[in-house]
């Protein structure tokens, strides 16, 4: 059974001014367990506004969001619980740090979540080591510290609440190609240390390509693919008729089909397309 | 929540009060506002009252508008209306009627009169009032508020007035970002377990501080950021600059005007007689 499914999501924002517009229209697709999910789409797609949904800070206009069978908003006064369960990094969570140590701002969530003192300082304790944050900053004051260190800080504030599904609205924006590597690994050492599902919005097909296993494109608030990861790059015309790309490497391989060597179009990680351009290399070039 | 408070937002439109001066809107407002003080009865009000309707007829705003505007000072609105049905003194005239409630609370004609007048004139007074803010846009009225103090700078507050009228450009600017902002953290916090909705008052205002910190500490970064960002395109305070948009009364202006001061001046022949 699929662990989050999301069944004809409507949105519709301002239902009654003369602003009025669908953010989200008749959005459907299931999620499996343990699956990394990446979103792709223009600014303004709907993405930001369908993760929303899928932990209950907005409710759906029209359709459902089941997550293990079960429609979120059957009790709405439990949604909170449901946001133990499904966590939301949103887009430059470092502006939301607020307490006088960061210890005290990872335990917040957790704190919320009813966990007692002493699992909450095991749960910081794990995920300090996930993030990448050593032990002397817990005692500091979170707005002493650089901006990539407070990315870690509110991700960890996220993660302590060991949700089953943990969804990241654009994690990597604003980061240096270190802070990114380090954040996308810290997203996958999650998923596999509590065999976690993620889904990430992200603009950087490098990334979608490394992590992600299916992809969804939004395009003006209707979601236009969700396939494989592989299968979403090898269209890479359609991508960029509605203004997405394929990764770099993949655009280099592409143009280098069309000079016309013999090259497969499913690429997208440049480790791959070194390997490949390596064999290529020692076989000669007889395809070429 | 948020979003029940419309005082304060532009109502696009291409209508007879859109198009006026903002200076005129703003002596409009003002003059109203003391003619509905200084009416003394209910004709009075209600001449006043037909001025404001038609204003709000001729802004093309949809009344609508106007009623979710009324809907966030209800409460106060029944707060005066109770307070002065049952606390009217009655001292130089008689009540011709009186009902007894409960308590020795006392409902008599007077107040009954009392209560409806005041509650009108909280009615009138945000209804004129929201009327210019959603035919005005913030900047427009700051530079009306500029144009209109700058006699001040005769009197050796050379600057001041400039630097206000900036600081209050600034201010209504920053009003929607700092909602959205505000929108934005709360649902942070909320995505972290925080629960904004139960518990009592302190429970509440507790529940505050989480959101109340991050959006100071954005404030004050927005600051900094604003303030370079000006300094960057030199900016210097009001010295030696010409307005790009210059204010300029026309026909409209002079008409409204006219009838304006037409009203309040039968207002007061009707204070006189009645």
């Amino acid at each position: 059974m699929s662990i989050l499914e999301v069944k004809n999501l409507t949105h519709t924002y301002d239902g009654n001014t003369p602003f009025f517009s669908d953010a989200v229209r008749d959005v459907s697709f299931s999620v499996q367990q343990g699956e990394i999910i990446g979103i792709i789409g223009h600014t303004g797609s709907g993405k930001s506004t369908l993760v929303q949904h899928l932990n209950g800070l907005l409710k759906p206009t029209h359709g459902e969001i089941l997550l293990d069978g079960k429609d979120i908003w059957e009790n709405p006064k439990q949604i909170r619980m449901i946001r133990s369960k499904v966590g939301l990094v949103f887009q430059y969570p470092e502006y939301q740090l607020f307490e006088d140590t960061v210890y005290k701002d990872i335990a917040f969530g957790p704190k919320n979540m009813g966990f007692d003192d002493k699992k909450i300082e095991i749960v910081i304790n794990e995920i300090c080591e996930i993030v990448g944050l050593k032990k002397e900053y817990l005692e500091k004051s979170p707005f002493d510290l650089s901006g990539g260190e407070k990315r870690r800080v509110a991700i960890a504030g996220v993660m302590a609440m060991q949700p089953k599904i943990i969804v990241f609205d654009e994690p990597v924006a604003g980061l240096d190609p270190k802070g990114r590597a380090d954040v996308i690994k810290m997203i996958a050492d999650y998923r596999n240390k509590y065999d976690a599902t993620v889904i990430i919005i992200s603009h950087n097909m490098e990334d979608m390509a490394l992590i992600a296993d299916k992809l969804i494109v939004m395009n003006k608030g209707e979601m236009v693919l969700f396939d494989k990861t592989e299968n979403v790059f090898k269209q890479h015309e359609f991508l960029k008729s509605i203004g997405l790309n394929v990764p770099m490497v993949t655009q280099i391989m592409l143009v280098l089909k069309q000079m016309g060597m013999d090259i497969p179009d499913d690429i997208f990680t440049v480790d791959k397309a070194v390997e490949f351009l390596l064999r290529l290399a020692k076989g000669g070039n007889t395809n070429a | 929540m948020l979003n029940d408070i419309t005082f304060g937002q532009y109502y696009a439109n291409n209508s007879f009060v859109h198009k006026m001066d903002p200076r005129a809107k703003l002596l409009i407002l003002v003059t109203i506002i003391v003619f509905i003080f200084l009416a003394q009865n209910a004709v009075a009000l209600s001449l006043i009252a037909l001025l404001i309707f038609c204003g709000v007829f001729f802004s093309k705003v949809p009344l609508k508008m106007y009623l979710k505007n009324l809907k966030a000072i209800l409460p106060i609105l029944i707060f005066t209306l109770l307070i002065n049905l049952f606390f009217t003194s009655n001292v130089n005239t008689q009540p011709s009627w009186s009902f007894e409630l409960f308590l020795g609370l006392t409902i008599t004609n007077l107040s009954l009169y009392r209560a409806f007048y005041m509650a009108a004139r909280i009615l009138l007074l945000i209804i004129i009032s929201a009327e210019l803010t959603y035919t005005t846009t913030p900047n427009d009225l700051t530079d009306a508020i500029e144009n209109l103090l700058s006699p001040l700078k005769f009197i050796g507050l050379k600057n001041v007035v400039h630097t206000l009228a900036m600081m209050m450009t600034i201010a209504l600017r920053f009003i929607p970002t700092l909602i959205e902002e505000t929108q934005k953290i709360m649902n942070a916090q909320k995505a972290r377990g925080a629960d904004l909705e139960s518990g009592n008052l302190i429970e509440r205002i507790k529940a505050l501080i989480p959101i109340l910190i991050p959006l100071l500490i954005s404030s004050v970064r927005r600051a900094y950021e604003l303030a370079e960002a000006m300094e960057c395109r030199c900016y210097n305070g009001g010295e030696g600059k010409k307005r790009m948009k210059q204010l300029k009364y026309s026909t409209n202006d002079y008409t409204a005007f006219f009838i304006v001061f037409l009203v309040c001046a039968t207002t007061i022949a009707v204070n006189f007689i009645l």
